[in-house]
């Protein structure tokens, strides 16, 4: 609860789909450590459940060289979840928004490193 | 040779021009030739089909004879039709329910759950092995953990039983079919990846009223240090079967969690990673055999009991696990009387000894560090399912030649549902050391682990396998090319495309003398996104959902 500053903030930690994804990172995305929380978190959630080391795995397209996955939707993402003809749960009632935003600083890395 | 294989298809002919009926052989596995009443279609998972309208020399002619879409394809068809009397009663994704005309494909009937919303925050989402059918009645677990029962002429609702609490326990839910053992109606959850007390639940299967409850981690500090029992997992997520011969139930259990981490769980984790025969009544245990001690691998030990003859006139349980390894027990008392190594690539252990049944010096995962370990999470084979013919005596059944390096983790409490506790810091699908990973179908005896054949595979098929007693053997690959083979020799004889791959369970059956061949296509499940760090070719792979029927004019 002490992310949780203010009364806006406090209902963004209610409904992290509605506002959180919505807001700006709380930090810089190319922040070393923040990215390093972000890689740790990816390691043992996202790859280890289905994305694969550094996103070279899973149904999904490999997150290395995409330099089509934007934060805003990366967040969006993993914060709602999605549904087609595979799952990927939503992560917005497991993780805080800072701490998807780390993972989304980790993507973004992937992101600016080349294609597979 | 050649004289016998004249005399083989010699007697096949014979056979086959008294029609469609099944060999002369009756009794488990023979019976009820038209039908594929129950999950194995046989209480002894043989997966064996006595039809032989369609056979070696024929089988070139199967053509579409319908095909169902359910209209949702999250995670594919996962399911094994059932068929009685004419009427196929299958299950597509989030619970949709439907019973055809097996000979045309007119839906007969449709139920669709009512499911609480908090299926869509679950990792295991969507996907259904099956539906049970019995006394009158079409029975299903649900995705948001209930037993369900169905009449069967209509498919309206006769009851429902709540059995776990999704909430406080990670989302539990019953991904497969409960199954039938006379009046009682049992089956377990998802459960071996979160950290809760899995549990295998029964019910009346008339009134939905609860009768036992079997909790697979034992009370039992020995087992369980600590409290690490309330946190240990285990679960019984595929179907297990009924012996109406001896009344006993067998299921398989799941690991224990954390999956790849035992700092906190220093014990034999009983009754994790074990096979067990319950009494159906009670619930009681009347044997168990813990596959893998302390699981660290995620091997589990949840796959089919197949019940096979051993040769000496007796039969026997023969038992796959994840780990690599088969376990042949008296299926009776569940002693060891043999163990054989079904993967090419082991590392894990030494090996097993044949007469306890423990594996020799295994190699745990250790916190912080990486370790190569073979086989792979999925296993030496996913779920899918073996078919045992009684006219080869082989047994057939799809594996793969994956490994993982591990890095073990102390696993942190969970902070929501969609959640797993794995116990790890990075896991990655790799090649065994020197080679590439592939796939393979293999025809073994199931007793001794001798192979007759081996066809190999770019990349393993996720199908459960079919043999029929016109001499055949089908399974469907990630691509969604469903072959036939020569149960002889592993000779494909005919193939179709089906677009979308196979992850459910082919059956045969008949109609009004016809015989067909069901595939449930639609790649689905989370093993083939697991799968992709070593075939990153599935990444391109489509969706889909299609019940695919094939017959001959």
């Amino acid at each position: 609860m002490q992310r949780c500053l203010g009364l806006l903030l406090a209902v963004a930690c209610q409904l992290p789909g509605a506002i959180a994804s919505a807001a700006e990172p709380p930090f810089a995305l190319d922040d070393p450590q923040r990215i390093e929380a972000g890689r740790r978190r990816f390691a043992s959630t996202c790859a280890a459940y289905c994305h694969g080391a550094e996103g070279s795995g899973g149904r999904a397209p490999a997150f290395k060289g995409n330099a089509g996955l934007t934060a805003d939707d990366a967040f969006k993402t993993i914060n709602e979840g999605r549904r087609g003809s595979d799952i990927m749960p939503p992560w917005g009632n497991a993780l805080t928004p800072e701490q998807i935003w780390e993972l989304v600083a980790y993507l973004q890395l992937l992101s600016r490193q080349p294609a597979p | 040779m050649l004289t016998r294989q004249l005399a083989r298809h010699a007697l096949l002919t014979a056979a086959c021009l008294t029609g469609i009926g099944s060999w002369a052989a009756s009794g488990p596995g023979y019976d009820d030739p038209d039908n594929w009443p129950q999950y194995h279609r046989s209480y002894n998972a043989w997966r064996f089909s006595p039809l032989q309208q369609v056979n070696k020399a024929n089988v070139k002619n199967l053509r579409v004879a319908w095909i169902h879409q359910p209209g949702v394809i999250t995670h594919g068809l996962q399911a094994t039709p059932i068929v009685v009397d004419g009427v196929m009663y299958t299950i597509a994704p989030d619970n949709n329910v439907f019973a055809l005309n097996a000979a045309t494909g007119q839906v007969l009937w449709q139920y669709t759950a009512k499911l609480d919303p908090i299926v869509k925050e679950v990792f295991y989402g969507s996907a259904s092995r099956g539906v049970t059918v019995g006394r009158g009645k079409v029975f299903i677990g649900t995705l948001d953990g209930r037993f369900v029962a169905l009449d069967q002429k209509t498919g309206k609702q006769m009851w429902s039983t709540q059995l776990t609490n999704m909430k406080a326990e990670y989302g539990a839910l019953f991904s497969s079919p409960p199954q039938l053992a006379g009046n009682v109606l049992f089956g377990g959850t998802t459960g071996g990846d979160q950290p809760v007390i899995g549990k295998i639940f029964a019910v009346n299967a008339d009134t939905g009223e609860r009768t036992w409850t079997f909790e697979i981690p034992r009370d039992d500090p020995k087992s369980w240090p600590r409290d690490s029992r309330k946190r240990g997992g285990g679960s019984a997520w595929l179907p297990g079967t009924y012996d109406p011969g001896t009344d006993t139930i067998y299921i398989g259990t799941s690991n224990a969690s954390p999956d790849f981490n035992r700092d906190d769980r220093m014990g034999d984790n009983l009754y994790t990673a074990t096979v067990l025969a319950l009494d159906p009544r009670t619930g009681k245990i009347k044997w168990h055999r813990q596959e893998v001690p302390n699981d660290t691998w995620d091997f589990d030990a949840a796959y089919e009991a197949l019940l096979v003859p051993d040769g000496q006139g007796k039969t026997v349980l023969a038992h796959l696990n994840k780990n690599g390894f088969v376990y042949v027990m008296d299926k009776d008392t569940g002693a060891m009387r043999n163990a054989w190594q079904y993967t090419e690539n082991m590392n894990w252990a030494k090996g097993v000894d044949p007469k306890t049944g423990l594996p020799i010096d295994p190699v745990h995962p250790e916190t912080d560090k990486t370790k190569l370990h073979c086989p792979n999470l999925l296993g030496a084979r996913s779920w899918n399912h073996g078919a045992y013919n009684p006219g080869t005596k082989l047994w057939y059944s799809n594996g793969m030649e994956v490994c993982n390096h591990v890095t073990s983790a102390r696993q942190e409490p969970l902070t929501g549902i969609s959640q797993l506790a794995l116990g790890l810091a990075d896991i990655k699908l790799v090649d065994p050391p020197g080679k590439k990973a592939d796939g393979w179908l293999g025809a073994f005896d199931p007793v001794t682990g001798k192979a007759t054949w081996k066809v190999r595979f770019e990349m393993p098929h996720l199908s459960s396998v079919l043999t029929t007693a016109g001499g055949l053997v089908f399974s469907g690959d990630m691509r969604g090319i469903v072959h036939a083979f020569d149960a002889d020799n592993g000779k494909e004889l005919w193939s179709f495309n089906a677009g979308s791959g196979v992850r459910g369970g082919p059956i045969s059956y008949a109609v009004n003398g016809r015989q067909y061949i069901a595939v449930p296509t639609g790649l689905g499940s989370h093993a083939p996104g697991f799968l992709t760090g070593a075939f990153p070719q599935i990444r391109d792979l489509p969706g889909g959902a299609a019940l695919v029927v094939f017959t001959m004019d």
